[in-house]
């Protein structure tokens, strides 16, 4: 068995681990969990897109999870569109405003980057908290939309009686995105985006129009962020700008693919599930009696990760994996060599 | 028309100050090329540490400074040595590495719930107050004395850092490393030390801010946040790195605010803040008063 096969293998069992899960798995409650996990992990692997490989710091993604939030929500509200539609609909708004944010700002330096997405996040917040109808489309300001439940769930109305049909659709949705991100990384758009994120001026001397790609990474990374917004709101049946349209959602991103290591394949998942439990039972355990240990924590493990390991943790862990698969690879574990 | 100009008076001396805590991260950012997130956040330990002296010694806030000054100098010398310049050497091949943006935040997160879990989510007013509500009368126009005190600060401090930087070694060091860091270090001038002394003084003028804030704004843990934002639409609309350019974009976003309700609701206020914003972002990235050729 070489290195490689015995690295497919592995994979393949998680993934047929992850589909046999709710099998096993009948609390609603931990499923809801992995749910949020695997929704994390989809929209830091959308994130990575920009923040890892185009080498810019993005600190505004939650607005395009609003739009995608917002956009789905009101069309089925007002017109009746089904959520699917309006999954795409938004996604291709989300995309039109990335590249527009994106045009002028990925031109210059990275701090101009960051700032210019915080501030986006923060103008169409409160924007959206100001505006309670706009043209025929309800928004009631900070107060939000409510999706009326539809008690025995409809595939058309993207609404389900239980936790498994959601678990499945945002599991098969991070599953291609991460073929996605992997194809783009071995792609001649990957190689230019990667050389133009870690060194703007060599790239640029030949002859990369570096903006120009980065400009696409952004529009691509907005679209697939959206279609997360939507299935937040048919996932909660209530979203109000405070829940999709926060700085606090797009920091975590930001967050989880630092922690895990950006500009990798693996390391927003792994920064998903290193990050998503520890928050949310620090938040549980320690927020009532220690009220913001929790954050204190996130800050000391983002500190000591940016410190010691600033690729992030994935570089250990695929490490040791690496030594683990040379080892069975090389015959003295396995068993299919010999033979 | 006079009731314009008492908004206008108020918009001027509130924007003033938030021109002195801009000031403070033009300087980190002209020199280390890096954005500091926990900038807002050395806002509110400045606040903490003038709030815990003056309510501990009963002096004068403004006495206050002989202590607020030197704390946050070393805090900031130690936070730039400590914590952002192993990254800075480690990654010494990019020139603003996005690892440090991210461990400024770290740091914000931790002193933000540091305080909160310390001090409590309490509003604490200043007390002893001796500016308390105090009001300056020109004829029909009222003056609040604590926020007159805090324009003086803020123009005193901008005086003396311009002064700072033209006239003395360290300061002309400073600019050196600033416009060129290969070519400073050249003429002798170590960088390490430069970093630490800017974000030394880049803190202790959010230390400053923070003692012109409490005399009229309460301290808690996370007042910092709408600061800092604030901050970053200032350092952008002045353009990242000037002087001059920190207080007009400062005394502009003042009067937007000062001003902005009298035409609409206060909340939309707040929106023509970031609308301004990123207008400058789109037409004029480089700010009122930015240096061209670098960005």
């Amino acid at each position: 068995m070489t290195p490689s096969r015995f690295k497919k293998i592995l994979l393949i069992l998680a993934v047929v681990l992850a589909f046999g899960l709710p099998l096993v798995l009948r609390s609603p409650t931990y499923l809801h969990i992995l749910i949020m996990l695997f929704l994390f992990a989809y929209m830091t692997t959308t994130w990575n897109l920009v923040g890892g490989f185009a080498g810019v710091l993005p600190l505004g993604h939650s607005v395009f999870v609003g739009i995608g939030a917002y956009t789905s929500t009101m069309l089925w509200l007002q017109w009746g569109i089904s959520p699917w539609i309006g999954m795409i609909v938004g996604g291709l708004i989300a995309a039109a405003v990335g590249t527009l944010i994106g045009l002028p700002t990925l031109k210059m330096r990275g701090a101009y980057f960051a700032l210019a997405t915080m501030a986006f996040v923060e103008g169409i917040r409160v924007m959206v908290e100001n505006i309670d109808k706009l043209g025929p489309f309800v928004l009631n300001g900070p107060r939000g939309l409510n999706i009326p439940p539809l008690p025995e769930g409809s595939l058309a109305a993207f609404q389900f009686a239980s936790k498994e049909p959601y678990y499945y659709i945002i599991l098969i949705m991070l599953l291609l995105v991460v073929g996605l991100t992997w194809r783009i990384s071995r792609s001649k758009m990957g190689y230019l985006l990667m050389a133009g994120g870690e060194e703007p001026d060599a790239a640029q001397a030949l002859g990369v129009n570096v903006t120009r790609y980065k400009v696409m990474a952004m529009a691509l990374s907005s679209f697939l962020t959206a279609l997360a917004g939507t299935f937040i709101a048919q996932l909660t049946l209530f979203i109000y700008p405070k829940s999709v349209l926060t700085l606090d959602l797009s920091f975590e991103l930001a967050f989880i693919a630092l922690i895990g290591g950006r500009g990798s394949i693996a390391g927003p998942i792994l920064g998903a599930l290193l990050l998503r439990p520890v928050s949310e039972f620090s938040r549980i355990y320690l927020s009532a009696t220690l009220p913001g240990l929790h954050l204190i924590i996130l800050g000391a493990i983002l500190i000591l990760v940016m410190l010691y390991q600033p690729r992030g943790l994935q570089e250990p862990i695929t490490r040791f994996f690496d030594r683990l698969a040379a080892r069975f690879g090389n015959g003295n574990g396995g068993t299919e060599e010999k033979a | 028309m006079l009731y314009y100009l008492q908004d206008v008076i108020d918009g001027v001396l509130m924007g003033s100050i938030y021109g002195l805590l801009a000031l403070g991260l033009t300087l980190i950012f002209g020199v280390l090329k890096v954005i500091n997130f926990a900038h807002g956040s050395f806002l509110m330990l400045g606040m903490y540490v003038a709030y815990w002296t003056v309510s501990l010694t009963g002096l004068h806030p403004y006495l206050s400074l002989i202590l607020v000054v030197p704390a946050m100098f070393l805090f900031g010398y130690g936070f730039q040595k400590a914590l952002v310049q192993p990254i800075f050497k480690a990654e010494s091949d990019v020139r603003e590495p996005i690892t440090v943006i991210i461990v400024t935040t770290g740091v914000w997160y931790i002193l933000d719930n540091l305080a909160l879990l310390l001090f409590g989510p309490d509003y604490r007013a200043l007390t002893p107050n001796p500016l308390k509500g105090k009001m300056l009368e020109l004829g029909e126009i009222f003056i609040s004395l604590p926020k007159l005190y805090g324009c003086i600060s803020a123009l005193v401090t901008a005086g003396a850092l311009t002064w700072f930087l033209r006239a003395t070694r360290t300061g002309r060091a400073i600019r050196a490393v600033s416009l060129d860091r290969e070519a400073a270090s050249l003429m002798g001038i170590s960088q390490w030390r430069i970093f630490a002394v800017a974000m030394g003084i880049g803190t202790s003028i959010a230390g400053i801010s923070g003692v012109a804030l409490t005399p009229f704004y309460n301290v808690y843990p996370t007042v910092g946040v709408p600061f800092d934002v604030k901050c970053f639409v200032i350092v952008v609309l002045g353009g990242l790195g000037s002087i001059p350019g920190a207080m007009l974009g400062g005394v502009i976003i003042g009067l937007v605010e000062s001003l902005g309700p009298v035409f609409m609701t206060a909340t939309w206020t707040e929106a023509i803040v970031y609308g301004l914003f990123l207008l400058f972002l789109f037409v004029k990235p480089s700010g009122l008063f930015g240096v061209k050729y670098d960005w």
